[in-house]
């Protein structure tokens, strides 16, 4: 977790804090995420009940683009593509049958795609298939599920470019009551809420 | 004759020697594990045999040790059957548990989760009754564990062990009436347990599993069981030949005052009730045969000594 530039807990129980920290450290390195944070605040009131997380991403990365996939090769009419990382492949398809058709399209085995019978476009290679950030803060928010307490199931969430808070209780709680949280713990970070 | 559970693990060499032994020796086999070479087997034999099976089964390298967890049928209950509990650290501890000879369940509550929310159905109240021991894995804070453990365990008459990340004073400070053991420090947490403090934290478990289970056997032994589960547990494989074709890894499991047969209720409960012990004793007069809460399985209760004024 030295990736983060702040990261704390708070809980007024000592065991239940230290192991909510083991737990967010587990989750976030285990989605991927401790490069895409900057900073982290948690707070827990079992006695209320109520789970808040606050934080801001960094740049979440550039778009995946179809040369970071796999690497292109013409062989007479068809052109090959050898797949290096199968990350996106579902999505990385599904955009080489809307620009060439199904029919145009095979995949002989887990590795390898065939275009066959078509022109490919000049920029072919700079094509971009998914871009990070879209996905980025949907990730995040499901990783603060994980992390909560599992009955906490009154939740609000909200995530903007840089921003995300994550609140939840068992029990219906007024707008007030969880908006003042969550903007006391921005301000612990040193940041406005947005 | 006072029978110990023991492991014995070694070769798949000449293990039928070692079975035949066990059995004459008056003892019973619980469990028998193959795998690729090697074996394992869980039994039951008398005490003071234990130095000479030792000494029969050291020319073969195989390996006896007392395990006091075999023989009995564990309930590891958690409060849903969600990522926040599996497969760490819910699965991580029912796992521990098989590997040192215990039949562990896994029982997820539909809504154990929450504090205020919490509940515990009907079902499953008597499916953990159905078993010798729960072990309740509970999460990290004491708040919550204090508010939503009597709930959990209401109706609950088997003896329950807490588990949770508070510590164990803690626990004990929040259980009212106390629970039969405790340990602390371990809670709901993501992680694979593979560190030594990790282990030594399911040791704990199985420490305090023994204790509890040990006890429960003293408690037995003043009014002692008409007729031993492993007993009836070979009456009932000589007797009824298609749980032979039953697949799954106990077809019979064995308790500590009983039996859960995994034949269903209906089609067998008759033949089972009538089946001979010795002369003159059925099945039917020393057990209560029940439908259990699990599937469509039987339960076997073993009645007491002092409801029967029969040994066998």
């Amino acid at each position: 977790m030295t990736l983060l530039d702040a990261f704390e807990v708070e809980c007024f129980e000592e065991t239940g804090r230290d192991f909510y920290k083991q737990i967010t450290e587990t989750v976030l390195s285990d989605h991927n995420l401790t490069a895409v944070i900057s900073k982290l605040r948690i707070f827990i009131d079992p006695r209320i009940p109520i789970f808040v997380a606050v934080g801001t991403i960094r740049d979440a990365g550039a778009a995946v683009r179809i040369s970071d996939i796999g690497s292109i090769q013409v062989q007479g009419n068809d052109t090959v593509i050898s797949i290096r990382d199968e990350t996106y492949l579902a999505q990385f398809l599904t955009r080489l049958y809307e620009i060439f058709g199904h029919d145009n399209v095979d995949q002989p085995d887990r590795f390898t795609i065939i275009i066959s019978d078509v022109e490919i476009p000049e920029d072919f290679e700079k094509i971009e298939i998914v871009n990070r950030a879209d996905t980025v803060l949907r990730d995040l928010i499901y990783a603060m599920t994980v992390i909560a307490p599992e009955g906490f199931k009154v939740r609000r969430e909200s995530y903007g470019k840089r921003q995300f808070f994550y609140a939840a209780s068992e029990n219906t709680l007024p707008e007030h009551v969880v908006g003042d949280l969550v903007s006391a713990q921005f301000k612990l970070i040193g940041e406005e809420m947005a | 004759m006072i029978l110990v559970p023991i492991t014995y693990t070694g070769g798949v060499y000449r293990h039928d020697e070692v079975i035949d032994y066990i059995e004459d020796l008056g003892g019973y086999i619980v469990q028998k594990h193959e795998m690729a070479q090697e074996m394992v087997l869980q039994a039951f034999i008398p005490k003071d045999d234990i130095g000479r099976f030792t000494a029969f089964t050291k020319p073969l390298a195989g390996e006896v040790a007392e395990s006091p967890l075999v023989g009995c049928e564990i309930a590891v209950v958690i409060p849903s059957l969600e990522i926040h509990h599996l497969p760490h650290s819910a699965c991580d501890i029912a796992e521990y548990l098989r590997t040192v000879g215990a039949k562990t369940n896994m029982v997820g509550l539909a809504r154990g989760f929450g504090k205020r929310i919490s509940q515990l159905n009907d079902e499953e109240r008597d499916v953990i009754n159905e078993h010798d021991l729960a072990i309740y894995v509970l999460g990290n804070f004491e708040t919550c564990i204090e508010q939503k453990f009597n709930g959990l365990r209401r109706g609950v008459n088997v003896p329950i062990i807490l588990t949770g990340a508070p510590p164990l004073e803690a626990l004990k400070r929040i259980t009212d009436p106390p629970a039969a053991g405790y340990v602390g420090n371990l809670g709901r947490f993501m992680h694979r347990t593979r560190t030594e403090a990790d282990i030594g934290r399911l040791d704990a478990v199985v420490e305090e599993t023994a204790r509890v289970l040990n006890q429960i056997r003293d408690e037995i032994a003043h009014d002692p069981l008409s007729v031993s589960p492993a007993r009836l547990k070979e009456v009932i494989e000589d007797g009824i030949p298609d749980i032979h074709q039953v697949y799954s890894p106990t077809p019979v499991t064995v308790q500590l005052t009983g039996l859960r047969i995994k034949l269903p209720f209906d089609r067998y409960h008759d033949t089972i009730r009538s089946l001979p012990v010795e002369e003159d004793v059925t099945i039917g007069d020393t057990a209560w045969i029940s439908p259990s809460r699990m599937r469509d399985y039987i339960l076997v209760q073993i009645k007491p000594f002092s409801e029967t004024h029969i040994v066998v």
